[in-house]
């Protein structure tokens, strides 16, 4: 009996096998590794966060893209909202004042206190199928400091010790003594009794700090310049700044359709203190090292210690940097170009309509200008519901911006042609149609292609908008060099945006020489 | 070929061409005269179909003027305006040729065309290249002349064709066109403030005033048998000493 069975052993555990990978491998195949995408404000702690996100998202497997340093708050939360992005990280006073501005009772911003507040936007915003996440463990708030060794020899901790020492001199921003729950609050709120106090660049206050010009002055508390500086941040012990914790949105579906990502994003609640996120900041902005790797490193030591950090030397920067700066003449071009096409073919007839019909022309004169008016990060957030992040929402803006200078300059280009011409190329006997093409658009074309080069060059510049939707171009890289404080990076983006610009002009100049009749540069 | 019935124009209110009613025979050469403002040019466009009338019908052919068919009769009108009304961005000879050339005539028609017209208005054929910026008021009318013949029309219709034109140059071209209005017997109207290119050109003259026709006849009858002391006073602002009429009747030599 054993015998016989003997030989089939190998026989039975090849099929155990078969089929086992067969359990194991068909839901594997079956199930296409999620997407996920995160998305960050234009400043560094929030791109640092941006980046931890992506990471360990990616951790689970999801396929993760990082849409970093869009242009505001309302960009984020209107992608959020369509889908654009899965995830971010805000901040629970801009919830409550901006995100779910008028939908919740009103709080006045200075009495709010945290703990109430929590349960109010977690359900404000469950109403738009955003899960608000704990809180990741710190507060990104206004403060006040001073530096480590004179607080250390005063011995200060929270504001209220100040009241004993009315000789300290304030250096205070002016957006901080503006503001209502600013600089005269506090000090009626604290009964503080310094009167030496004034108002300069945030920058310049912590130079002061250091040469003793001045000991106190206002930061955010997850300033990179703390750490940098060694300043103490006073305790806000009779709590009169309102909180701005930091915390996790994340669309609601995502726990259906990538659960393992969800719940992996939210590990990091609870685990970054202040000092931890304003060294990292400092990291970056300071000691100029990548955010992808500033993020690596912390996860690595904290919540991923398998986690590869890549590295970071200075030939791969170099080498990155060019590819950006390639990438990004390409994605600008893409927004000029498609841009300009599309505002073409669009405003010349509306001009040539214009010119031809008097009071319909005033009034397609009207609503071409009136979008000229319209601020660009209004124009944005209004297009994001409909074209989502990424280029079709900049081109559709700068499609806009094109309109004005091309309808007007038809309009005039045709309108300037004398009547007595008009009228002889009538009584010669041409259709309609022949009059314009042959006659009437050939003499207007010098001015509509003035005002094409003039649209062309206003797009090279205002394409830049196109980073505030993660659209990329030039704009990205100047806006990272904004956030850095870095001067060659921003001129690495502004320098080639103002030689793209020149180009266009160039390039119009010759495109003018080639269409426009010679018989037409006699006269002018 | 033109019939005018009952026609009347006013711009803005004002009446620019009193109701009247008036017929241009083929062959003949009319020409309307009178000052600035006097509806002479609008009688012109009239005809040419650029302005409707508020009353009343241009027949040209004995059919009537109208929207659909206008395209067509105008192919069998040309028209001629100071500076020749050409178009810039054209050369002279694209000015020539624009139409012909988009109705399918074939291009040794067209050359053969354009070379018998300009013996016939004497333009040499090197400036046909050039853009009308290039060429001198003289030149520039005479491929006006050019265009407008270039289909062939029954009428040619000319609004101060010389207006701008020096004197000398103005005396070779009025020579020239008449002969070839003579030569091609072509139906002509003329519309000038010059009583002297008026009664050269002229088989008839119409003068007039105020949107009015005051007379009608050649220059003589203007001088002998003048309808009111406008005619005079108009015949006598011309200052051509030996037609000046002193009193109606009586010519001063």
């Amino acid at each position: 009996m054993i015998s016989l069975l003997l030989p089939s052993w190998p026989k039975t555990l090849a099929i155990c096998l078969a089929f086992f990978f067969c359990l194991v491998a068909k839901p594997a195949r079956a199930a296409e590794p999620p997407g996920v995408a995160i998305g960050s404000k234009s400043f560094t702690e929030s791109v640092i966060l941006g980046e931890i996100l992506s990471q360990l998202a990616r951790q689970t497997g999801a396929v993760v893209s990082h849409r970093a340093e869009l242009g505001g708050t309302r960009i984020l939360w209107e992608a959020l909202k369509k889908g654009d992005i899965d995830a971010y990280v805000d901040y629970t006073g801009t919830i409550r004042d901006e995100l779910l501005a008028g939908e919740l009772p009103a709080s006045s911003p200075v009495a709010n206190n945290k703990s109430n507040d929590f349960p109010q936007l977690r359900a404000g915003l469950q109403k738009h199928q955003i899960h608000l996440s704990m809180p990741l463990g710190f507060n990104n708030t206004y403060a006040l400091g001073m530096r480590e060794t004179l607080a250390a020899k005063l011995n200060i901790k929270t504001i209220s010790d100040l009241q004993k020492q009315p000789g300290l001199a304030l250096g205070l921003s002016e957006e901080f003594v503006e503001r209502k729950d600013g600089w005269r609050q506090l000090a009626s709120h604290y009964r503080l009794p310094q009167k030496n106090m004034r108002t300069m660049n945030h920058t310049l206050a912590y130079q002061g700090l250091v040469n003793d010009s001045i000991q106190i002055t206002d930061l955010y508390t997850t300033d990179a310049e703390i750490p940098f500086y060694q300043l103490r941040v006073l305790e806000d012990d009779l709590a009169f700044f309102p909180s701005y914790q930091a915390v996790l949105l994340i669309r609601a579906d995502l726990f259906q359709r990538a659960p393992l990502a969800a719940e992996a994003l939210l590990r990091l609640e609870g685990k970054l203190t202040s000092t931890a996120i304003a060294a990292l900041s400092a990291r970056v902005k300071l000691e100029k090292i990548s955010e992808t790797v500033v993020a690596a490193q912390w996860l690595r030591q904290n919540l991923e210690p398998t986690l590869l950090v890549p590295d970071d030397d200075q030939s791969a920067r170099q080498r990155r940097l060019l590819q950006r700066l390639g990438q990004a003449t390409v994605e600008h071009l893409f927004l000029v170009v498609v841009s300009l096409l599309a505002a073409i073919l669009v405003a010349v007839p509306l001009g040539i309509y214009a010119a031809r019909h008097d009071r319909m022309g005033q009034i397609v004169l009207a609503m071409v200008g009136i979008v000229q008016t319209l601020p660009s990060l209004a124009l944005l957030v209004f297009m994001i519901p409909f074209f989502g992040l990424g280029p079709t929402s900049a081109i559709v803006a700068l499609f806009c911006y094109s309109l004005l200078p091309i309808v007007r300059n038809t309009y005039s280009g045709l309108r300037q042609i004398p009547p007595t011409t008009c009228e002889s190329a009538e009584v010669l006997g041409l259709s309609a149609w022949d009059k314009l093409r042959l006659v009437e658009f050939p003499l207007a074309l010098p001015l509509v292609l003035s005002g094409i080069k003039t649209a062309a060059v206003i797009n090279v510049g205002t394409a830049t908008i196109g980073a505030l939707v993660g659209a990329g171009g030039y704009g990205s890289v100047i806006l990272t060099g904004i956030r850095l404080l870095d001067i060659p990076l921003i001129l690495q983006g502004a320098i080639p945006a103002a030689l793209m610009a020149l180009l266009a002009q160039y390039l119009f100049g010759w495109i003018e020489k080639l269409l426009v009749s010679p018989g037409l540069r006699l006269n002018r | 070929m033109f019939k005018l019935d009952k026609i009347s124009k006013s711009f803005d209110g004002t009446q620019v061409l009193k109701p009247c009613s008036l017929e241009f025979k083929t062959g003949e050469t009319s020409v309307l005269i009178g000052p600035s403002g006097c509806g002479k040019s609008t009688l012109l466009r009239l005809l040419a179909g650029l302005i409707q009338p508020d009353s009343g019908t241009v027949f040209f052919e004995n059919q009537p003027l109208s929207p659909a068919s206008l395209i067509f009769q105008r192919r069998r009108m040309g028209y001629v305006i100071q500076e020749g009304g050409l178009f810039p961005h054209l050369t002279a000879l694209g000015n020539i040729t624009l139409l012909a050339s988009r109705l399918g005539m074939t291009p040794i028609d067209v050359a053969k065309r354009v070379e018998y017209l300009a013996s016939l208005t004497r333009l040499p054929m090197e400036l046909l290249n050039r853009y009308p910026g290039q060429l001198s008021g003289g030149q520039r009318q005479r491929v006006g002349i050019m265009r407008a013949l270039m289909l062939d029309p029954p009428v040619l219709l000319l609004d101060e064709p010389m207006g701008a034109l020096d004197p000398l140059v103005r005396y070779d071209l009025q020579e020239d066109l008449r002969a070839i209005i003579r030569s091609l017997k072509k139906t002509a109207i003329l519309v000038t403030h010059d009583m002297g290119e008026a009664s050269f050109f002229g088989d008839r003259l119409l003068l007039l005033n105020v949107g009015e026709i005051v007379q009608e006849g050649n220059l003589d009858d203007f001088i002998t048998k003048p309808s009111s002391p406008y005619v005079t006073r108009f015949i006598n602002a011309q200052r051509m000493p030996h037609l000046i009429a002193r009193t109606p009747g009586e010519v001063c030599q």
